[in-house]
């Protein structure tokens, strides 16, 4: 057993034709998932074809439209407003997830099932008639267009506290009351033992609590009216949104720069998801 | 873990210092970039020195929830632009704070006060209009043996022209009839029955007119143009008629920002929406705008109103119209500017709103909108003949009627 | 016992259930409140007690159990496709290969971009004349007005569903998998059991948690679907893509009657309710003998 244990830490690099198998059927699964998406870039590198495909292929390219983008007063604020409140609110979600989220997968705490149900309800409501309420609470508590407004509804979200609970349900126990057997306290047990063993679905409530929020609109253009608070979706869609037109290119070269950010997130992350690979060989 | 999550503590609290609010401030919520806001709100506050005004750019998606959840915080701003759809239910609401003692002089040199007043009152100032008329393209009119240099005039010449049109070879289509488009649709097909001398409502908004051989008439002739044309939404249509590949349809002004940037090479005519018969009806078509408010529970209602009147001046209105291209002055003779006389395309658009009719400011309106577009559509798609369609419209508007 | 009373106590005083409380639990309340009354945020002061007329009146609209059907088969038509080509996916990107990040990367783009400009994109490609059917034509193959004919406009967005939603749930997937111990697999290996069984017996069972998380959420998401129908078809044609939620929109959110809209919100919870026990009954029964 401590031979195969030995093997799991040192993994040798795959086989080449393992490989090349895989590619055969996931490359053309592949290609069709990513079709949209050359569209999307091949609009937004042509300037004046509207959202004529036909016009699109013919050409000329050029990135006007990307120039045009970053020249565009309040593009570069926008940015980074929305990567401060995003990174805020992972944070906060993450920890929140990791803390409630074990505590009701453990069960420690009475009608547990009661409480799980509940918070996943708030996730069965549309938005549309939350949004209402939510804005009276923000206007009593006088957090109306302050970057509060965009932290603090999402700090807490059902989604990931829901999630981490499923999978501590699925996690073997033995761990942690072998570390009480030990005399640990319940702070420690979950710290030094729980949490790293959480990594792999921390990872994933990161990557959807980053995605949620970086792509929110009506919550942020409800709540803030400044320009100087406002986030990427609602700043493109007043530079690039009229009334009965849509300014195609320059809105798929913002969708295409606004993409960007999540994906490092996402390349960053899923490698922790990989991590769990001690998670199962402590054995 | 803890340092991370003290950081982002302290980040949230120093985001919670709300921006310092100035008292001082009239706060105007409306829907146009701010370079071509900002220009006039500067001029206003030159010749206003002691007011200073903050403007906030609203999306068309989602800026009317935001104007709904300001005004249901008891905090709305001062000024606002509101579209013609939106009237009926908030002057209905009692909202809005009464200007008809304010505005009372501007009377006779706006136009549009149809859709900012409930009876006498005046809760509003037209501010911009917007109308529909006829896109026809020149190039395929000469291709079809048809004069490209005056659209067509009545329903049978437009039937005639499409007709033609529609046997060109190379994917072309005549006429573009618009499907149901919510609140478009309404706006292509209402032209034709008010043309006809067709009504909704009654004068005085309490019984329903809808259900008239003139109605079923339009419609019939709605629906003939399908066998000349193409089916499509706005944006699909606007695309072919861009790309050249349709003959005519009923459009609006934003088309004149959209054509110089995406189709240059684009020969084309504006003409007022065709009557029934040159000795009959007349060139109707569908009028909204957008209105300045303010709200009862504002806090500077009285320099809202002073920058309302401000903005409403013929150069001012001008200057936004100037700049969005998709709309035109409320002002009275707005084509008489030399920045329409040097466009008759612009001009044609100023002139059909002479003939054009607003929607019946009864506050069920968008439902009875609804009731029309969804008949319409069946007939559209051949569930229901248009005698049985606008019969059944009517019926729905009459039910309307009868609620709140 | 002692550690059951400090975490109960604990985890009540956690700041997380003050702002839970707040953010979550109010407004959600104060929908179910105005649901009985004909509150209008445009005049807050007026609102008067109705009782249950807006549900009856919801119930008694037939508009309302035709948006009830077309969300039906949007959840039933969308939920089991999304989920198995989530889980193959996951599979399929599990183990070590050569350009493994490339893919997983390039199946969970579509998540990336904001749902309204995905249904820009998809309205434009399923045009007439759009890229779609350009493709269709080159093939030789028919070219429906795939948003303009009420048969397959709601299949279109059900499909542009399951495309942008797979790559998203491959992940959740994969963090399932991950907490799988390898060596399961290594001793069912020894005993001889093929790739199938090796699913069936280890990886299905001990994944049951994660796939009634993916279930309960996809199908509360896809109960609620209103951008997609927004953007590319606004309800039509005929009514064939109006959703629970865009009926909502349209006959009462827009009209700012939000005690109307709220009703048929609650409806909508309840059958979400009913549908989540189901599933945790169906799925979740394992959990008990677990821990």
């Amino acid at each position: 057993m401590s031979d195969s244990r030995e093997q799991e830490l040192a993994p040798p690099p795959p086989p080449w034709a393992m490989s090349i198998r895989r590619w055969l059927w996931l490359i053309p699964l592949l290609l069709a998932t990513l079709l949209p998406f050359a569209w999307m870039v091949a609009l937004s590198i042509s300037p004046n074809a509207g959202n004529s495909m036909a016009k699109a292929l013919q050409g000329p390219w050029d990135l006007s439209q990307y120039q045009t983008l970053f020249r565009s007063a309040g593009v570069g604020r926008y940015l980074l407003n929305s990567l401060g409140v995003a990174v805020v609110v992972v944070i906060l979600n993450v920890v929140t997830a990791a803390m409630v989220g074990y505590v009701l997968g453990r069960k420690r705490i009475p009608g547990e099932r009661f409480w799980t149900l509940g918070i996943v309800a708030t996730l069965m409501v549309p938005k549309q008639t939350l949004m209402i309420p939510l804005y009276l609470v923000l206007a009593r508590l006088h957090l109306l267009d302050t970057y509060a407004a965009l932290i603090l509804p999402f700090a807490v979200d059902a989604f990931g506290i829901f999630l981490v609970r499923q999978y501590v349900t699925q996690l073997p126990i033995e761990l942690e009351e072998a570390a009480r057997v030990d005399g640990a306290t319940d702070w420690q047990i979950f710290r030094e033992v729980a949490l790293p063993l959480l990594k792999p679905v921390l990872a994933v409530v990161a990557i959807q609590a980053f995605l949620t929020n970086w792509n929110s609109f009506l919550f942020p253009l409800i709540f803030v009216d400044s320009d100087r608070l406002r986030t990427l979706p609602v700043g493109l869609a007043l530079l690039s949104q009229t009334e009965h037109s849509v300014d195609w290119g320059f809105l798929m070269a913002g969708s295409t720069v606004a993409s960007l950010p999540v994906v490092a997130v996402f390349v960053a992350f899923q490698r922790q998801i990989l991590s769990g690979l001690l998670a199962g060989a402590e054995k | 873990m803890k340092q991370v999550l003290g950081l982002a503590l302290a980040a949230l609290l120093v985001g919670s210092c709300a921006p310092q609010k100035k008292p001082q401030e009239v706060v105007f919520w409306q829907f146009w970039p701010l370079d071509v806001i900002q220009p006039l709100v500067t001029a206003f506050e030159a010749e206003n020195p002691g007011i200073r005004v903050r403007v906030e750019q609203l999306t068309w998606d989602g800026g009317k929830d935001k104007i709904t959840a300001a005004v249901a915080a008891g905090a709305p701003p001062d000024l606002c632009e509101l579209g013609s759809t939106y009237m009926p239910r908030f002057l209905q609401s009692g909202a809005l704070s009464d200007w008809s003692a304010g505005v009372a002089d501007l009377r006779a040199g706006l136009r549009g006060w149809e859709q900012c007043m409930v009876g006498d009152a005046i809760y509003g100032l037209p501010w911009v209009l917007g109308t529909r008329a006829l896109f026809y393209n020149k190039t395929l009119f000469a291709k079809a043996g048809l004069d490209s240099s005056r659209g067509p005039e009545t329903w049978a010449e437009l039937q005639n022209a499409a007709a033609r049109i529609q046997k060109l070879r190379g994917n072309v289509h005549g006429y573009g009839v618009s499907l149901n488009d919510k609140q478009k649709l309404f706006k292509k097909f209402m032209p034709y029955a008010w043309g006809n001398g067709g009504e909704i409502l009654s004068a005085g908004l309490d019984s329903a007119r809808f259900d008239s051989p003139e109605n079923v008439a339009a419609l019939e002739f709605y629906l003939g143009l399908r066998a000349v044309g193409t089916l499509g939404m706005q944006d699909a249509l606007d695309q072919e008629f861009k790309e050249g590949r349709l003959g005519l349809q009923i459009s609006g002004a934003w088309l004149f920002k959209q054509i110089p940037k995406e189709a240059p090479g684009l020969r084309y005519g504006v003409a007022l929406v065709p009557r029934p018969a040159v000795d009959r009806g007349t060139h109707a078509s569908f009028a909204g705008g957008e209105v300045l408010v303010s709200f009862q529970t504002s806090k500077r209602k009285e320099d809202a109103l002073k920058l309302a009147r401000f903005l409403v001046r013929p150069d001012n209105a001008l200057a936004l119209a100037m700049a969005a291209q998709s709309v035109q002055p409320a002002t009275v003779a707005a084509d008489t500017a030399a920045y329409y006389r040097e466009r008759p395309m612009q001009q044609v658009l100023i002139q059909q709103f002479t003939t054009a009719r607003f929607t019946p400011n009864h506050p069920a309106w968008d439902e009875m909108e609804q009731a029309i577009e969804a008949e319409v559509e069946q007939a559209l798609y051949d569930k229901k003949s248009a005698a049985e369609a606008v019969r059944d419209a009517n019926a729905r508007i009459a039910l309307l009627l009868g609620k709140k | 016992m002692r550690t059951h009373s400090r975490s109960t106590a604990w985890f009540l005083a956690s700041p997380w259930v003050i702002a839970f409380a707040l953010f979550g639990l109010y407004p959600f309340l104060f929908s179910l409140g105005a649901s009985f009354t004909d509150y209008t945020p445009l005049a807050p002061s007026s609102t008067r007690f109705v009782g249950l007329a807006n549900y009856t009146r919801a119930l008694n609209d037939p508009a309302f159990w035709s948006a009830l059907r077309n969300t039906a088969l949007f959840v039933i038509g969308t939920i089991p496709f999304t989920t198995a080509a989530a889980l193959a996916l996951a599979i399929a990107v599990q183990p070590a290969f050569r350009g493994r990040t490339l893919f997983r990367v390039g199946f969970f783009l579509p998540s990336v971009v904001s749902i309204v400009v995905l249904s820009l994109v998809f309205k434009g490609l399923y045009a007439n004349h759009g890229g779609l059917n350009g493709l269709l034509s080159a093939l030789h193959l028919p070219t429906p007005a795939w948003l303009q004919n009420p048969r397959t406009a709601l299949p279109a967005i059900m499909a542009m569903d399951v495309w942008s939603a797979s790559g998203y749930y491959m992940i959740i997937f994969l963090a399932g998998l991950e907490g799988i111990p390898r060596d399961l697999y290594d001793a069912a290996r020894l005993d001889g059991a093929d790739g199938w069984a090796r699913f069936t017996h280890i990886t299905l069972p001990l994944l049951r948690p994660t796939l009634l998380f993916v279930l309960v959420v996809n199908s509360i998401r896809s109960l609620q679907i209103f951008a997609e129908v927004f953007v590319m078809t606004r309800g039509g044609p005929l009514g064939s893509t109006t959703t629970v939620v865009y009926h909502l929109y349209e006959q009462a959110f827009s009209r700012f009657q939000l005690g109307q809209a709220s009703a048929v919100a609650y409806l909508l919870f309840v059958l979400s309710l009913g549908l989540a026990w189901v599933q945790m009954k169906a799925v979740g029964a394992q959990e008990q003998s677990r821990s």
